[in-house]
């Protein structure tokens, strides 16, 4: 990297100002010393408090950090900040937990998803310059693929360690016709798709209940884990539903004739299927599943088979061993 | 009237959310408490409401989801926010105070023409049946803007178009120098929804002005027109339209047909009714 390059690089890894920070507090006088600190620094402060609201309004209006008063007693922000975290698009976002002056010796951070925190009395250099952190840091460590914010391979090889001989199964999708799709409409056509099953995959699972996982392999493979038995109604619902979705990625006359047509690489004519998801199930509760190696192994045979009908569908390694 | 079409812009510039009928929340909030609301239930309820409606693509259309100007039925939206953030979404919704009376013939008007227009989508054997019926469920998101954020001008309109004896369009363009075809493109723009929504709301007035979504803004122009013939709501005036004939010859309509439509419209509004005295007394509630 030439210095030309490298002060490009920094500037634009550099946290830019008049980030929107959301503060969440019921305590009026720590939020207006937020408030103020922040527009100081050139920062555009949000004002929530904790009610059923706040939710939605960071939903609909995403910050780029928050900052929240976990003394504000009254209100669960436990589970505001575990519902928050839970949504794959969320994960980068930075939370800073404001504990009070009695913050216990082991806090239990699994409770507690955050980012940094801080503890009162609050001084403003060092909240501003927290901010100004934990936005940087969530830049440099994301695991997370940059496109669907999903985890990316370490997280997913240690969700399936921690769970080989459970009654869960690791499913493997993979979008049918994708690569002529990419050429044909272009790569950020491509990358939608990509988004699109990704938040498909992700809500479904989200909605099948506690202890499931999503990640992206990359490309256009994915991996999710449910439990066993919720596996082929979770994959019947993401085929479904990227079913329905898959109307907004098409022309009207396309979608009539069921195909599209494009070169191949030999400048010949093709009739191009449109897009399908094929799913592999393989199940952790046998006893050959003895390290994720092993299902990654069973999941490429099984991709073959849902693959074959060029249909969207599921198969499910039903095999002792 | 320049200075009246940069406020406008500004106003619309700055609009981030609408209020509400508070009966559609209760609703909504029902469905929440329970842990299996499907996809299916949430999205009937969402696309009974204009304003919850526009908020749900707004936000499945916005860049930090990355798929700006491509999302354009709810069910879509649904799928792709997934189930918890749009109950988070109508939970945040601000809501009436008080049901006014003619806000809630708004809401009935709007309900009414997504209904009328899936009949119509539906007979003609047209594709994107949801998406036209979301396009005339939205085609007067503009009345909603001039209602809440240009509430003045709202009641001169009224008294303008008593006084005067013009519709709502005629008076609109008078006070405004706009009108609420106008104004509501530009919210469907400055909130990323799809090409495919916009010219409808923006053209169903004058549907030769529409270039790339003729039969679109056509249906969307019928059904309006037929809901404010059977008396279903209020959308501003009780002045009923001529059905334009480039849109009677685009949708190659015919007189037989049409009656057959509205048939089937006088029908399905009973159910419509009923929906909205249950709106009403949630919102008592």
């Amino acid at each position: 990297m030439s210095t030309a390059e490298i002060s490009v690089w920094r500037s634009s890894q550099a946290v830019k100002h008049n980030l929107r920070v959301a503060v969440i507090s019921g305590d009026r006088t720590i939020s207006s010393h937020l408030v103020t600190w922040l527009q100081g620094r050139g920062h555009q402060p949000l004002e929530f408090v904790a009610d059923e609201n706040v939710l939605g309004a960071l939903y609909f209006d995403p910050p780029d950090a928050v900052i929240i008063d976990l003394e504000d007693a009254g209100s669960d922000m436990q589970q505001l900040i575990a519902e928050l975290k839970a949504d794959s698009y969320f994960s980068m976002l930075p939370l800073i937990g404001l504990f009070g002056n009695a913050l216990p010796e082991d806090v239990d951070w699994e409770d507690y998803p955050l980012d940094d925190f801080l503890v009162r009395p609050l001084g403003h250099k060092e909240i501003l310059n927290r901010v100004d952190l934990s936005v940087q840091r969530i830049r440099r460590v994301l695991d997370n693929n940059p496109l669907t914010k999903l985890p990316g391979n370490t997280s997913i090889q240690n969700a399936i360690e921690s769970r080989l001989g459970n009654d869960a199964a690791v499913c493997y999708i993979d979008i049918n016709n994708f690569k002529p799709y990419n050429d044909t409409y272009g790569f950020s056509r491509g990358d939608e798709v990509i988004r699109m099953v990704a938040r498909i995959m992700a809500n479904a699972v989200r909605e099948a209940g506690h202890g499931g996982f999503s990640g992206h392999v990359g490309g256009d493979d994915f991996v999710f884990i449910v439990k066993l038995d919720a596996a082929e109604t979770v994959s019947q619902k993401i085929i479904d539903h990227f079913g329905v979705v898959a109307t907004d990625l098409f022309g009207e006359e396309e979608k009539a004739k069921g195909y599209y047509v494009a070169n191949d690489r030999l400048g010949n004519q093709q009739h191009i299927p449109l897009l399908g998801l094929a799913i592999a199930i393989v199940p952790l509760n046998t006893p050959k599943m003895t390290h994720s190696g092993k299902v990654a192994e069973v999941a490429a045979e099984m991709k073959k088979f849902a693959k074959k009908s060029g249909k969207s569908c599921f198969v499910v390694d039903r095999r002792k061993s | 009237m320049a200075d009246r079409k940069a406020e406008i812009r500004s106003i619309i510039k700055d609009t981030k959310s609408l209020p509400t009928l508070p009966g559609i929340i209760t609703k909504l909030s029902a469905l929440a408490e329970n842990n299996k609301a499907s996809v299916n239930e949430m999205a009937r309820v969402v696309s009974s409401d204009q304003v919850l409606s526009a908020k749900v693509l707004r936000l499945v259309n916005s860049p930090f989801y990355g798929f700006s100007g491509r999302v354009s039925t709810i069910s879509n939206a649904l799928i792709l926010l997934g189930v918890n953030v749009v109950k988070s979404l109508a939970m945040s919704s601000s809501i009436f105070e008080m049901m006014e009376k003619n806000f809630l013939g708004l809401w009935e008007h709007s309900l009414g023409c997504g209904v009328a227009a899936n009949i119509i989508a539906n007979r003609l054997g047209l594709p994107d049946i949801e998406e036209i019926s979301t396009a005339a469920l939205l085609h007067d998101i503009g009345k909603v803007i001039i209602k809440i954020k240009l509430s003045d001008d709202y009641s001169e309109l009224l008294s303008l178009i008593k006084e005067k004896d013009i519709c709502m369009l005629d008076a609109e363009r008078e006070l405004l120098g706009s009108d609420h075809a106008e104004i509501g493109e530009l919210l469907a723009r400055s909130w990323f929804l799809p090409e495919k929504l916009i010219e409808p709301i923006a053209f169903h007035h004058d549907v030769m002005r529409s270039s790339t979504q003729f039969a679109k803004t056509s249906v969307v122009h019928v059904a309006d027109v037929l809901v404010k013939c059977s008396g279903f709501g209020f959308s501003g005036d009780d002045y009923v339209p001529r059905i334009q004939p480039e849109a009677w010859k685009k949708l190659d309509l015919k007189e037989a047909l049409v009656e057959e439509i509205v048939a089937e419209l006088e029908d399905r509004l009973v159910d419509c009714r009923n929906f909205s005295l249950e709106i009403q007394s949630g919102s008592e509630a």
